[in-house]
């Protein structure tokens, strides 16, 4: 029996409040995941502050890239590549992963491999379970909501975007006006099933036949509902307008999302980034999917919760991919604030 | 005793290594803005053209601050891994010293600053002493208005009898004015004294204590606005940075 030799990759991720290292075995296996939150820092400023958040990656980033290695039980000896966020992201967090992965891979003489931040949240599904191409992505975070198209491991294309507001970004927004702390969105999300959906807020873009999404109006409907009943002196249900709000977002995600599963016909549908956390979210999914058509049914692959948000382990999954596909960088490797996957030739029309 | 040292805290990127106090080779790129995209090769130039190997190298060296945020991270982050790696020492050094470093005048008050915009300068004033440890620090490293800086300047002259001055670093001479003032003979630094220097980082650790990799960090002499804002607000001390980071 011909043996094939496991890859491990130590990966960087520091893309926002996060300072994250991992050691992934094969692309599939958390063999360490240390991940420093900074969350208590930002919520004195009511969100994240972009030169705070750099001051605080650099403070840890040496004891944990030693913990990673540690909690894995290997040496850099075992290391195969090193893989690290370049983008998208805050460019002073960013640079703190990528000069230290460079510095590392120098130190070392270990390839070094970069890699799109919403390609590694995507691939935390991977963590769990293989999948199989071509598959179909909702990708829900902070700064993006997305339906991504992955054809196979390395090549993915946008096929609907947000026009303005991300989701995770929307739940924030929300959570502050009700004084929930920054990120609000597992908060909000607790208290939306404790509530009903009473007030009935705009789903926008749902009938639209694109894939894109919009949740800036849904967010100033629900400002003005709770600014305008706070005028009167009428106190609102904050279940009730949790779980309004809640009702709309995921409408609209599933309606659109499922009409893209039945156009591409994925064998795989994935979910990442941190709303991809919201119960509400991966149950109507779920459900969704059960209800397709018997020759429709597809894989369902929802990341575990604890690696839907910022993590270095779906960095090291993403990473294996490349990495299999010979694509390494060199030690000009810089931080790219913008980066974004390649949009659909639809898209672009 | 085989030193590699850089500064990224200004727009000149400098990469030098030093045979103990032997400036070997030091590379400049004047007016680089794309610092992260730039180190690490000149570092792998500088190496190959010596024929060595990181791992040879005994000590890394920095200039740990002032200077730009962002710049400060990169050359920082980069030696802490490269020390914490290969288990080497590491030593940060004041950008306004190693500026200072650059002027040899002894009886002379080393001015060093860096443009902090609106009349405002990161600065330290320096002497050199009749040993050789390289210039000391006479008034601390600091975030200053002109003016404060210049007062700080001339009580220092005065109450030393020094009766010269030189400006060295970035954004002195739109002060020519408010500087003659305080009546005391000074001069610019030169064009090559104005940039930060990595061959005189080189130097300058040969007499300063190896730093925790762990531990070194950027010294930005200045809180974030952020901080400073929240403060005011709500009146709260500020906390050790490390009591707000968490592992999870
Ligand atoms: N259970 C939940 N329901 C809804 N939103 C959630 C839940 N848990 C976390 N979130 C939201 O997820 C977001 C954080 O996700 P993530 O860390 O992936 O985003 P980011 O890294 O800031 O942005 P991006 O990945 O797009 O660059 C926050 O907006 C947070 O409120
Ligand atoms: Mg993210």
């Amino acid at each position: 029996m011909v043996h094939k030799k496991d890859i491990r990759i130590l990966a960087f991720e520091s893309s926002c409040d996060e300072t994250s290292t991992s050691v992934v075995k094969n692309g599939r296996e958390v063999e360490s995941l240390i991940v420093a939150t900074q969350i208590k820092s930002h919520q004195r400023f009511g969100g994240v502050v972009p030169e705070v958040a750099s001051r605080h990656h650099i403070e840890v980033i040496t004891q944990i890239t030693k913990e990673a290695l540690s909690e894995a039980k290997v040496t850099w000896n075992d290391i195969d590549a090193i893989a690290v966020t370049y983008g998208p992201g805050l460019v002073g967090a960013l640079l703190i992963g990528v000069s230290a992965a460079k510095a590392a891979s120098m130190a070392t003489g270990i390839p070094l491999i970069g890699v799109d931040h919403i390609m590694g949240h995507i691939m935390a599904a991977q963590l769990k379970e293989e999948i199989t191409y071509p598959a179909l992505a909702l990708q829900v975070s902070g700064g993006h909501t997305e339906i991504v198209l992955l054809k196979d491991p390395t090549h993915f294309e946008i096929v609907g975007d947000t026009r303005d507001d991300a989701a995770g970004e929307a739940y924030d927004k929300i959570g502050r006006v009700l004084g929930v702390n920054y990120p609000a969105g597992k908060t909000i999300d607790e208290w939306a099933h404790q509530g009903k959906d009473t007030f009935d807020f705009p789903r926008a873009m749902i009938k639209e036949e694109d894939y894109d999404f919009s949740f800036s109006g849904l967010k100033s409907a629900f400002i003005n509902t709770y600014h305008h009943a706070e005028q009167i002196n009428q106190k609102l249900n904050k279940y009730d307008l949790a779980a309004s709000f809640q009702a709309a977002v995921i409408d609209v995600l599933a309606t659109k999302t499922i009409r893209a599963i039945k156009q591409y016909q994925p064998q795989t549908f994935i979910m990442g980034g941190g709303v991809a956390a919201n119960h509400g979210l991966r149950d109507r999914m779920n459900q969704e999917i059960k209800n397709l058509p018997q020759n429709m049914r597809l894989k369902v692959i929802l990341p575990e919760l604890k690696l839907c948000g910022d993590n270095a382990a779906m960095i090291g999954a993403a990473a294996y991919n490349l990495y299999q596909e010979g694509k390494f960088a060199d030690l000009t490797l810089d931080a790219d604030a913008s980066l974004e996957l390649p949009y659909a030739s639809e898209m672009l029309q | 005793m085989k030193i590699l040292s850089m500064s990224t805290a200004t727009n000149n990127l400098s990469v030098a290594l030093n045979d103990g106090a032997k400036i070997i080779t030091e590379k400049n790129e004047f007016d680089q803005r794309n610092h992260s995209g730039h180190l690490d090769p000149l570092i792998d130039e500088i190496l190959k053209e010596n024929d060595l190997s990181l791992a040879e190298i005994d000590r890394f060296a920095v200039a740990i601050g002032p200077g730009s945020y962002t710049g400060l991270r990169i050359g920082v982050t980069t030696v802490k891994m490269f020390a914490s790696i290969l288990h080497k020492d590491v030593a940060g050094i004041s950008t306004l010293q190693a500026l200072a470093a650059s002027c040899a005048e002894k009886d002379t008050l080393i001015v060093a600053g860096i443009d902090a915009r609106n009349d405002n300068y990161f600065a330290g004033a320096y002497v050199n002493k009749e040993d050789d440890l390289g210039p000391e620090c006479v008034i601390p490293d600091g975030h200053y208005h002109i003016d404060t800086l210049l007062s700080a300047v001339a009580e220092y002259c005065a109450n030393n009898n020094l009766e010269n001055v030189i400006y060295v670093g970035t954004g002195f001479e739109k002060q020519k004015e408010a500087i003659k003032k305080t009546n005391i003979p000074f001069s610019f630094g030169t064009e090559k004294q104005n940039v930060v220097h990595g061959g005189l980082i080189g130097k300058l650790t040969l007499n300063a204590q190896p730093d925790d990799p762990d531990q070194l960090l950027p010294n930005y002499l200045r809180r974030t606005q952020a901080e400073i804002d929240w403060h005011k607000k709500t009146g709260e001390a500020y906390k050790p940075d490390s009591n707000y980071v968490e592992e999870v």
